[in-house]
């Protein structure tokens, strides 16, 4: 989809249409989600921070995201994917990979389908679709990427080569600002350089590894098929402060609420966790990834634990922390007939009760909202959001002002 | 400084000291062994900081006493390679000629003075056994130790000195050792965790079943090992150690004494065909047979059984066979014991008479 959730927001709200606007980043922390096409042209771009685009266009329209909607629109367009064939790999709420090789006598060749996909998205959702035709996922991307907004790029069967010649190296996947000005440096600027490098000379000058990829991604060997269900890797979460967390309690107590957000995903989808990842950023922005290995499980206590080992770790006597994730790696189905590795020293966790404690809490919280209940040690100290339990939460007094059988 | 040596000699003992050696290192200087040559003979010294292994030779002729350092992997290869009986090392202003049969060597080295002093500690706690048990000790706990890096509080073994026995402990929370050792008349007491590492490179300078003395001495954050020509001084880790008795199981249902190779060959067959997901083996104590089977989604199933002695109830519990094999490795005895009570708690297995190992089974939830 073009400039997605700025498009939506275009959409439903016509004083926007013709202006910068742009999602998220109103907070001078917060990234941009997705500028406009208007926007665009001032520079702003994903992923900048809220200052930057404010910097790069002053004029822009900063408009608070609102995830609900773009899901909805997300689930509208996929539904008109899946009229023209099952093969569809969603790669994130707006874009996707499709397999229509086998549609063809159904509904005609690659670039008829995409013609029909354009008109049946836009009659749903009043959006505009960029698509690529071509042989090969990466192709199909790079094809789908050329020609933005509203645009239909095919390459047909054989001209592949020449089709990627022209197009500069940071157009494969996994090119990044410090790859191309690698590459750059090599005197390879277009892929079509890349090219008439052979596999051992990439392979030479870029480790093997890397060399390969470069060789088969610049020569369109993608093989790749289109996969309908990717099994879920990783199940993860993560804040940016408003204000950097400046002491061990403070992270914490973020860890903590991560924890149980990452726990209760898992739980929900039946999934248990092997390897327990923190991501902490400092407020120069140096960033830190560490895991640790962990028995299968699904419990909260047991990823804040691990977490916190990790934190004490990776955090030692950096000033501040501006941003903290965790995620859950390594993920296996919880199996009825599976086992958990018992652990010799936090046996309390790994007893039933704390399973049904646990699973009573996710129906408290299914059921009255994810403030519904907490850890007793939230109680203490505050949080990073404010106190633990403020005072504006609804509190059981009121009834007590009527007393029954007052006459 | 100028010293004519046995080449066996002195190769063995570079090895040792310079095991070490940091191969990464923000301090490029540590990459060095540093030779002191006196009238009592030479001896080599090295250190992370961490840890420092010093190794004394006395088969040494001193033309010139002095000292000189020497960069360790050159160095090490090069005592490697040569092969005449002895060699020759000759220092001036930081460089070493080595001369052994027809081949001359210069290795520029770095300024001595610039090396970590050795550190002393106060002589206080501490006491002394044969080394070879000691050697068995760490064979017998080392490999229990957590390897993640970041479980630090236990990646070391615990030696916990009291009442006249020593303990060492090691575990990753999920399996424990306990080797013992008893003293007679010992006295003092002292606890402390040392590193797995400190312990392997002790381990490696130490001779199988060598009758010879070792003494441990103990000092507020370090620990050292002195045997034969041979010291090596180690920071203590600082973490606390898990309440390591309270999981020792006191009593048990069921009792199995089990034919130590049998179990192991058995053990390592049905281990093949484990899941990746989760490697379990499962443990069925029938009334004269013990029966393993595993089985994978995707490969297959395995079933062996065989003779053992039971008492009590029987049962099932399930283990990552991994953690049994590994300690089957270090095991000298015929027979070894099981006793295991519930599917969801400790196991133990007694494979020696002074070596019990705990291990927490893999149950459903």
């Amino acid at each position: 989809m073009d400039a997605f959730y700025a498009a939506i927001e275009q959409r439903d709200r016509p004083e926007l249409r013709g202006k910068p606007v742009i999602i998220g980043g109103e907070n001078p922390r917060q990234v941009v989600a997705t500028a406009s096409y208007e926007a665009r042209k001032y520079g702003v771009r994903s992923a900048m921070p809220g200052v930057r685009a404010r910097q790069l266009c002053p004029q822009g329209i900063f408009v608070a995201p609102r995830m609900a909607v773009y899901v909805a629109v997300g689930q509208q367009v996929r539904e008109v994917f899946h009229r023209f064939t099952d093969l569809v790999e969603p790669l994130s709420l707006d874009e996707a990979f499709l397999d229509v090789t086998g549609s063809a006598a159904l509904f005609g060749d690659g670039p008829t389908i995409a013609q029909c996909i354009k008109r049946e998205v836009f009659s749903a959702t009043q959006l505009t679709v960029s698509v690529g035709v071509a042989t090969s996922k990466f192709l199909a991307k790079v094809a789908s990427d050329l020609r933005k907004p509203d645009g239909l790029v095919i390459v047909p069967p054989g001209t592949e080569l020449k089709f990627l010649a022209g197009l500069c190296v940071g157009r494969m996947f996994g090119v990044g600002p410090i790859l191309k000005a690698q590459l750059l440096r090599a005197g390879l600027q277009t892929i079509g350089d890349v090219q008439q490098q052979s596999r051992i000379a990439l392979c030479t000058a870029f480790g093997r590894d890397l060399g390969e990829r470069l060789f088969v991604l610049a020569n369109g060997l993608d093989d790749r098929p289109v996969v309908t269900n990717r099994a879920q890797k990783s199940i993860g979460a993560e804040l940016t402060f408003s204000r950097d967390l400046t002491t061990r309690e403070a992270a914490r107590a973020v860890l903590r609420q991560l924890a149980d957000q990452v726990g209760r995903r898992l739980r929900k989808q039946g999934m248990r966790s092997k390897v327990v990842r923190l991501k902490l950023r400092l407020p120069d922005f140096t960033t830190f990834a560490r895991q640790q290995a962990i028995a299968a499980t699904h419990v909260d206590q047991v990823l804040f634990g691990a977490a916190c080992e990790l934190l004490d770790a990776t955090w030692r006597g950096h000033p501040g922390i501006r941003l903290l994730g965790l995620t859950a790696g390594n993920l296996v189905a919880a199996g009825g007939s599976e086992g958990v590795q018992r652990c010799l020293f936090d046996a309390p966790v790994a007893s039933g009760k704390s399973e049904r404690l646990l699973r009573a809490m996710d129906a408290i919280r299914d059921r009255h909202g994810e403030h519904a209940v907490r850890h007793g040690s939230e109680r203490s100290g505050t949080t990073p959001f404010g106190p633990a339990i403020d005072s504006s939460e609804p509190q059981l007094l009121g009834w007590r002002k009527f007393p029954l059988g007052d006459r | 400084m100028k010293i004519l040596c046995d080449r066996t000699q002195l190769q063995e003992a570079f090895a040792i000291v310079s095991s070490v050696v940091p191969s990464k290192t923000t301090k490029p200087i540590l990459q060095n062994v540093l030779l002191t040559a006196n009238e009592n003979g030479i001896t080599l010294f090295a250190t992370d900081l961490e840890m420092a292994v010093k190794v004394q030779l006395e088969a040494v002729k001193v033309t010139k006493e002095g000292k000189v350092l020497l960069p360790a992997r050159e160095c090490a290869a090069l005592l490697r390679e040569l092969s005449d009986p002895t060699v020759t090392l000759d220092s001036t202003d930081m460089r070493c000629r080595i001369e052994s049969g027809g081949g001359s060597f210069v290795l520029l080295g770095e300024n001595p003075a610039d090396f970590p002093e050795e550190a002393k500690i106060k002589p206080g706690r501490g006491m002394k056994m044969p080394a070879g048990r000691l050697l068995q000790m760490i064979k017998e706990t080392a490999f229990a130790a957590a390897r993640e890096e970041t479980r630090y509080a236990i990646n070391g073994v615990m030696m916990d000195f009291g009442g006249s026995c020593l303990r060492m402990v090691a575990t990753d929370g999920r399996r424990l050792s306990i080797s013992y050792y008893n003293l007679d008349g010992g006295k003092g007491e002292f606890k402390a965790l040392v590193p797995v590492r400190a312990l392997a490179t002790l381990a490696r300078a130490i001779p199988d079943s060598s009758k010879e003395e070792l003494t441990i001495s103990v000092g507020d954050k370090q620990i050292e090992f002195a045997f034969g020509k041979a010291h090596l001084l180690s920071q203590q880790l600082e973490s606390r150690f898990p309440d390591y008795e309270g999981v020792v199981p006191k009593a048990a249902d069921t009792t199995v004494e089990i034919n130590r190779s049998m179990l192991e060959s058995s053990l390592r067959k049905a281990a093949i065909l484990c899941s990746d997901d989760l490697r379990m083996v499962r443990f069925e104590v029938q009334e004269s047979a013990l029966r393993l089977t595993a089985e994978s989604n995707s490969r297959g199933r395995a079933d062996v059984s065989m003779d053992i002695t039971k008492k009590g109830a029987g049962g099932s519990i399930n283990f990552n066979p991994d953690y049994i094999l590994e300690a089957l490795r270090v095991c000298n005895l015929d027979s070894v014991r099981l006793d295991m009570s519930d599917d969801s708690m400790p196991a133990k297995f007694t494979l020696g008479e002074s070596f019990t190992y705990i291990v927490m089974p893999i149950s459903g939830t």
